[in-house]
């Protein structure tokens, strides 16, 4: 028995050595990782050391920092309220939120803090934040949205980083945390359409559909009968085409040509035919029903549950363009637009490049990292061609950039106070490299009123990058 | 070690005790309280009292294992009222009944010594069975079972308007491993002949596997009824284990291990509460808001730790869903660092070596086999729940011996530590 109990002996107390190698490497891991993540309330509640840093960004343009008086101060206004948010002394918001452990020095009473205190040098300094934003594109991305209701989001295809970021109508941070503006007073402003309000996609949702297709063994040069409307076996009223009348020739079309015109007819269809749990794969697939995680916090995009869909083929029809249940955040419609142009991948989407030192050595940087297989490639290819049909020929032209290879799809969805126009795409000189969504609530037609606020932040990447 | 430094070292626990509650009122009140000083008396009595009756009546016993006990308990009741000062107070009360306890048990050995367990074994295990389903009981009658947190394993006294809670399955844990020893020591010579063979494994005859499906079929009730994960998979490691150690058969302990795979595989897809657990193991961020919670609040009182901690009253660890039971561990780690942690791991790899040291010198089989099991208790409880906080397990919610907050838990542990002495003043005698 002496061998068993020798054995039994070293490999328990070998497994308690194991815990402790184990506990050194997750208590390290936890502190580069987890200190300063926005759910840790500790990092929220300790106390800190007065004075916070600054806020820039990528070109280093100062959005947030410690004014005269001690409170914050925002120099650019309205401009950024929506990312950055604002840290009064009653609320937090944004950015000023997530971050806030990170702009500051905590004061933990530590020894450290006291022998730096004795060495006369003010102790430890606060770090600084610095965003992927481009200050020209969001001056361009807010211009184009003055006096719209809705939301602008650009991304970089290949890393995630998000380049602008603007809802509109803003407010002015400098207010709230003067006191003379309460956010509860103007909660429609203070609003985050990008990620906290979902809206049905409208046509853009076809982008989807057609991914559902392709992936199903359908070719861009795949024909389908053209029709003046479709009406689903059992359902109410038929779905018709915008503007009524056939989308081509009156006898078929191509894959292509009907994305290029947003036949209706030919794409609830198509989503019939392709079936419920199809349609419904490919949008989960493409991040409907999961949580996206993002800086601030994002609202779900959402798709009814294949079930339902099968079981009516009405409802199935109207979710084939875009309509019925169907809510999306412009952010995720970004996203997408973004996982077209990177051969199909979706990389998590990011808004803090690094947090640095007041003389900017990098403490922590973001390492894009993919987030979701969104289409297999061959597929995101082929959507991408399709795409770039529609803003040469089709619905999106307003969108066409000198200089750029613009792919795209419009949308118009139904909205009580009018249709929202929508508008997602993805740029580049020679290949993809950014990605936008457009959303004007209530705005009017996707090609029209979306398309043209694209075609004027892509300007603005272009003038700047080329 | 002599007897002088033992004294010493027992009396430099209940100072630590004390220091350690006064840094914790100093820094979360401002002021030195009272209670300091009632951590140091009854750190003393408790153990003092043990010390003065091992020195009576097992004046042979190892003086390694005392000092060590007392050290883990002052650490673990620092911890614990640094949480939750009720909690804290309330825990010094169950240490002078568990210094009382082991007291009394001590002196129900003097004259007979572990003999008498022997001779009662089917009474011991008798018992373990009525306590383990004790907590079933109808929860209307005045002794009747209750469930606390989803898990249906206490039993709660009602005294007219008050009431009091205790975990039988703590005491038969106990009186399981006494009756094992004693069973084992006189079978093991049937349960090792393995006249089959399988590949490099060697077979029993098949019914002689019978006591490990029995204990198995144990473990699993206790899962399905009582929805304890922790107490199950203990049983089952412990029994199994000290199968392997009985009769130096490995194939014990992988007919152990495909059963106990295989029923941690069905558990986590047929009970909900496992699948919970399994979930907020691999994925406690992906479901911060439900049940990831506790474990991702674990990582970020992980996140403060770094070498030295916050210090003790500096951190926020009563943040964490059980901090003073299942997570005790973690609370220690976030105010002492890795520092603590791992001299607290350093005191159970001790504890744990000091039990074998026992079980290899004791007199004969039985005995070896109790001080084996008994130590087999202490580290797989200590590993199950040190490991389900550090995400190495999923999450059982068991007690970490000595340092969690619990009543019942800390008798039993009491127990087993007398036990273990009297194993170890029966080698010389």
């Amino acid at each position: 028995m002496k061998r068993s109990l020798h054995r039994v002996a070293l490999t328990l107390a070998g497994l308690l050595a194991l815990s402790g190698v184990w506990l050194t490497w997750l208590a390290t891991d936890a502190g580069t990782r987890y200190h300063d993540d926005p759910r840790n309330t500790r990092s929220q509640q300790a106390s800190f050391l007065p004075g916070a840093g600054r806020i820039l960004t990528a070109d280093g343009v100062v959005v947030a920092t410690d004014g005269a008086g001690g409170g914050r101060t925002y120099p650019q206004g309205v401009l950024y309220a929506h990312l950055v948010g604002y840290a009064a002394s009653s609320e937090r918001r944004g950015i000023e939120e997530s971050r806030y452990a990170a702009l500051r020095v905590r004061d933990d009473g530590s020894i450290t803090d006291w022998l730096l205190g004795l060495g006369g040098d003010g102790g430890r300094e606060s770090h600084d934040v610095v965003l992927t934003v481009i200050d020209p594109m969001q001056q361009a991305a807010r211009r184009a949205m003055e006096a719209t209701t809705g939301a602008v989001v650009v991304i970089d295809v290949t890393t995630g980083a998000v380049l602008a970021y603007v809802s509109s109508p803003s407010y002015d941070p400098n207010r709230v945390v003067a006191g003379t503006l309460d956010p509860g007073d103007v909660a429609d402003a203070v609003l985050d359409r990008a990620a906290d309000r979902v809206l049905p996609p409208g046509s853009t949702f076809k982008v989807i559909v057609a991914a559902a297709a392709l992936e199903a063994g359908a070719s861009p040069l795949t024909r389908f009968a053209d029709a003046e409307e479709y009406g689903a076996p059992g359902s109410g009223s038929p779905i018709a085409n915008a503007g009524g009348g056939f989308c081509g020739d009156g006898d078929s079309l191509t894959l292509t040509e009907a994305l290029v015109v947003s036949c209706n007819a030919v794409f609830a269809r198509m989503a019939v035919d392709l079936g419920g749990a199809a349609v419904s794969a490919a949008a989960r697939r493409a991040g409907f029903n999961t949580a996206i995680p993002w800086e601030t916090g994002a609202a779900i995009s959402s798709i009814t549950a294949a079930a339902a869909l099968e079981a009516d083929a009405g409802a199935l029809a109207q979710t084939g363009i875009g309509e019925r249940d169907l809510r999306v955040t412009p952010l995720l419609m970004a996203m997408i637009a973004a996982a077209v142009g990177n051969d199909g991948v979706a990389m998590r989407p990011y808004v803090v490049d690094a947090i640095v030192t007041s003389s900017g050595d990098a403490v922590r940087r973001t390492e894009p990292s993919p987030l979701a297989r969104m289409f297999d490639t061959s597929v995101a290819a082929d959507l991408r061609t399709m795409m770039e049909a529609v803003v040469a020929s089709g619905t999106g032209t307003a969108a066409r950039v000198d200089g750029l290879i613009v792919a795209g799809k419009t949308g118009t969805a139904e909205g009580s106070g009018g249709p929202h126009a929508w508008f997602i795409g993805v740029a580049g000189v020679d290949r993809p490299e950014i990605a936008v969504a457009v959303v004007v609530e209530s705005g009017g037609a996707g090609g029209r009123v979306a398309a043209p606020i694209a075609a004027e932040v892509l300007r603005a990447w272009r003038d700047r990058e080329n | 070690m002599t007897e002088r430094t033992e004294a010493l070292l027992v009396v430099l626990s209940a100072v630590i005790a004390a220091a350690g509650t006064a840094v914790v009122t100093a820094t979360t009140r401002g002021t030195v309280t009272f209670d300091a000083l009632a951590a140091f008396a009854v750190h003393l009595a408790a153990f003092g009292g043990l010390l003065v009756a091992f020195r009576r009546w097992a004046p042979a016993a190892s003086r390694l294992l005392l000092p060590l006990v007392s050290l883990i308990t002052a650490v673990g009741s620092i911890e614990v009222f640094r949480i939750d000062h009720d909690l804290g107070r309330l825990q010094r009360w169950w240490l002078l009944l568990a210094g009382a306890i082991g007291i009394a048990t001590m002196r129900l050995l003097r004259r007979r010594g572990l003999e008498i367990l022997r001779r009662y074994r089917y009474l011991f295990l008798v018992a373990a069975t009525a306590l383990l389903t004790m907590p079933l009981l109808p929860t209307s009658l005045p002794l009747g079972g209750a469930t606390i947190n989803g898990s249906r394993l206490w039993v709660r006294l009602s005294l007219g308007e008050r009431s009091l809670s205790f975990q039988p399955g703590e005491a038969a844990k106990v009186l399981i491993v006494v009756f094992l020893a004693s069973y084992l020591a006189d079978r093991r010579r049937v349960l090792a002949e393995m006249p089959r063979s399988l590949g490099p494994l060697r077979l029993p005859e098949p019914r002689q596997l019978l006591p490990v499906l029995l204990a198995f079929a144990v473990a699993s009730l206790v899962l399905a009824y009582q929805r304890d994960l922790g107490a199950s998979l203990l049983l089952f490691v412990v029994f199994v284990v000290l199968l392997y150690v009985a009769t130096e058969r490995a194939t014990y302990l992988v007919a152990g291990g495909v059963l106990a795979v295989g029923g941690a595989l069905t558990a986590a897809t047929t009970f909900s509460h496992v699948a919970v657990r399994v979930d907020a193991w691999l994925h406690p961020f992906e479901n911060f808001a439900g049940g990831g919670y506790q474990v991702a609040q674990g990582i970020f009182a992980l996140a403060e730790a770094g070498l030295v901690g916050t210090g003790l009253g500096n951190g926020s660890p009563w943040l964490i869903p059980a901090a003073s039971t299942d997570y005790v561990f973690i609370a220690i780690v976030e105010e002492t660092g890795l520092a603590g942690g791992l001299a607290v791991l350093a005191a159970y790899a001790l504890l744990v070596t000091i039990g074998f040291g026992i079980a290899l010198r004791a007199a004969d089989v039985f005995r070896s086999l109790l001080a084996a099991g008994l130590t087999i208790v202490l580290a797989v409880q200590t590993l199950l729940i040190v490991g389900g906080v550090l995400r190495m397990l999923p999450l059982t919610g068991i007690t970490l011996p000595f340092a969690s907050y619990g009543g019942s838990s800390l008798l039993a542990n009491v127990v087993i530590v007398v036990l273990l002495a009297r194993v170890s003043h029966e080698e010389r005698t």
